[in-house]
């Protein structure tokens, strides 16, 4: 059996732990604070963005074509053959199972349309993601050619994509959401457009851990484009918390003062609904199918940002609540080994009483 | 609020960007860089939607003071008492990073010279180089 001195090291460094593993529950919870003001301060703007949309579907004479479709390249949908999903995963561990089951769903996913017989491309957010599936698939490679005419006085450039294999990897963020910078949100969204436009992809899905408030959580398959209705998140796919997560989530919650409930909206909110539908006949500065154009790709940009903030509060969430279980385990396991200590030096004294018990009796 | 100031004589200007609403104040004249020029929205000015280039929202007056914001690409509603700028970014003139600017103003031209006869290319050049001009105008100017 060990002994007293070895118990009370093991006792000293689980407390230690403990004490670590706290102090990442507060932060995290300060984190999630955070996150969540953000992703609340972000509302109004897509909601301007999707009400003014709207507004000019409305006004303007957008719709065009044999059946009366909408015209605009995002809109249009086409046979599925080629799809890209985005992974949206986190940058570090110590979140309990938030990455692996992101990758998990994202894996399904991928599982599925190979069995569809599409072709997959994979764009990753966040380093967990990127380290799995790098591992998994191999990149993609482009090809640029550059021609040259009249004795070089023009030249034309064309990429061509080669593909290799059925899915591949496309491109990788890492850092992205450590900042979220919309500049960098944006860059994204314009390459995913692109490619959209360039037929190479034929519909865009994101796959992300959606977030309500803690104890209101799903893992999420949205399609992002082809866009079917402006304003909403077009779910094809849903995991929602187990009880016993939800269970945990909300004693990790209650221990570091994070809310339970979903923010209230701020007040602009509602405003923001309103933007650009006032009932008047606006002038417009260009032309609203100009307007529309121009307007959609922002639209997608918010969209993805959206589904990154989301995700960002998830992620600290998930660490908090993965914390506090560890917090609580370390707890457990200093009891434990009390109780053993305790029972070791009390054995070790009634040995010693026997001893001098018996001595005297000897004598 | 919005009743309260009706009669002022002057607008309610909002600028709003996807991190949080960055402004909301009031003022006698707002200038837009509009795609198309810049414009000026006045109070009781005629319903308008425009599309912001890269260049300065400039407030004047009213609780706003004098006010100048650098945005890249933007979205104006004005209405006869309100202005709602929707702004991707929206920087004061002493946030922006000149040096930067200069670099992103060089990347622009050399992308130029890359297009080559491709159009699309060429706007996106021309987009960039813009930008940078405009932002490192604004930096600049006092």
């Amino acid at each position: 059996m060990a002994n007293v001195l070895d118990l009370r090291r093991r006792i000293r460094s689980v407390k230690n732990t403990r004490q670590i593993t706290k102090a990442m529950k507060m932060v995290s919870a300060a984190k999630l604070r955070r996150a969540q003001e953000r992703a609340l301060q972000a509302r109004p703007y897509a909601q301007m963005l999707t009400s003014v949309l709207e507004s000019l579907v409305r006004r303007a004479d957008l719709y065009g074509g044999a059946n009366g479709t909408l015209l605009h390249p995002l809109l249009m949908e086409r046979d599925e053959k080629n799809v890209l999903v985005l992974v949206v995963a986190g940058d570090k561990g110590f979140a309990g199972a938030f990455n692996s089951n992101i990758l998990k769903a994202a894996q399904s996913f991928i599982d599925q349309r190979r069995a569809l017989g599409q072709t997959v491309d994979v764009e990753s957010v966040g380093r967990k993601a990127r380290d799995s599936f790098r591992k998994r698939y191999p990149e993609a490679v482009y090809e640029r050619t550059t021609e040259h005419y009249d004795n070089d006085l023009s030249t034309h450039h064309e990429t061509l994509r080669r593909r290799q294999s059925p899915v591949e990897v496309l491109g990788e963020h890492q850092n992205l959401l450590l900042k979220l910078d919309i500049d960098d949100v944006s860059a994204l969204s314009r390459s995913v457009i692109e490619r959209y436009e360039r037929e190479e992809i034929d519909a865009v899905y994101v796959v992300y851990n959606e977030f309500k408030s803690v104890i209101a959580q799903r893992l999420v398959v949205e399609k992002l484009l082809p866009i079917r209705k402006l304003g909403t998140h077009e779910i094809t796919a849903a995991e929602e918390m187990t009880e016993e997560e939800r269970e945990a989530a909300g004693r990790a919650a209650l221990s570091s003062g994070v809310s339970l409930e979903e923010p209230e909206a701020l007040e602009i909110e509602a405003e923001a609904r309103k933007f650009g539908t006032a009932d008047v006949d606006y002038l417009y500065d260009q032309a609203p199918e100009h307007l529309f154009r121009d307007l959609m790709p922002r639209y997608v940009t918010t969209q993805i940002l959206h589904a990154m903030l989301e995700s960002v509060a998830a992620e600290h969430a998930a660490r908090m609540t993965a914390m506090d279980a560890a917090t609580n385990n370390a707890g457990d396991m200093i009891d434990a080994l009390s109780l053993t200590m305790n029972r070791v030096r009390q054995a070790a004294i009634t040995k010693e009483i026997i001893e001098i018990v018996s001595g005297a009796a000897a004598l | 609020m919005a009743e309260s100031q009706t009669d002022s004589g002057l607008l309610n200007v909002r600028l709003v960007t996807p991190d949080k609403l960055l402004l909301e104040a009031t003022a006698e004249a707002v200038e837009l860089p509009s795609t198309s020029g810049y414009l000026e929205a006045l109070y009781g000015a005629a319903p308008l939607l425009a599309e912001l280039g890269a260049g300065e929202v400039r407030l004047h007056g009213g609780s706003a003071g004098e006010q100048r914001y650098f945005v890249a690409w933007g979205f104006v509603e004005v209405l006869p008492e309100r202005v709602t700028i929707l702004a991707e970014t929206a920087l004061h003139p002493e946030q922006i990073d000149v040096a930067q600017a200069r670099q992103e103003l060089q990347q622009g031209e050399a992308l130029w010279a890359e297009a080559g006869d491709d159009g699309a290319r060429y706007d996106e050049a021309n987009a960039v180089v813009r930008e940078a001009a405009e932002k490192i105008a604004s930096a600049e100017s006092k």
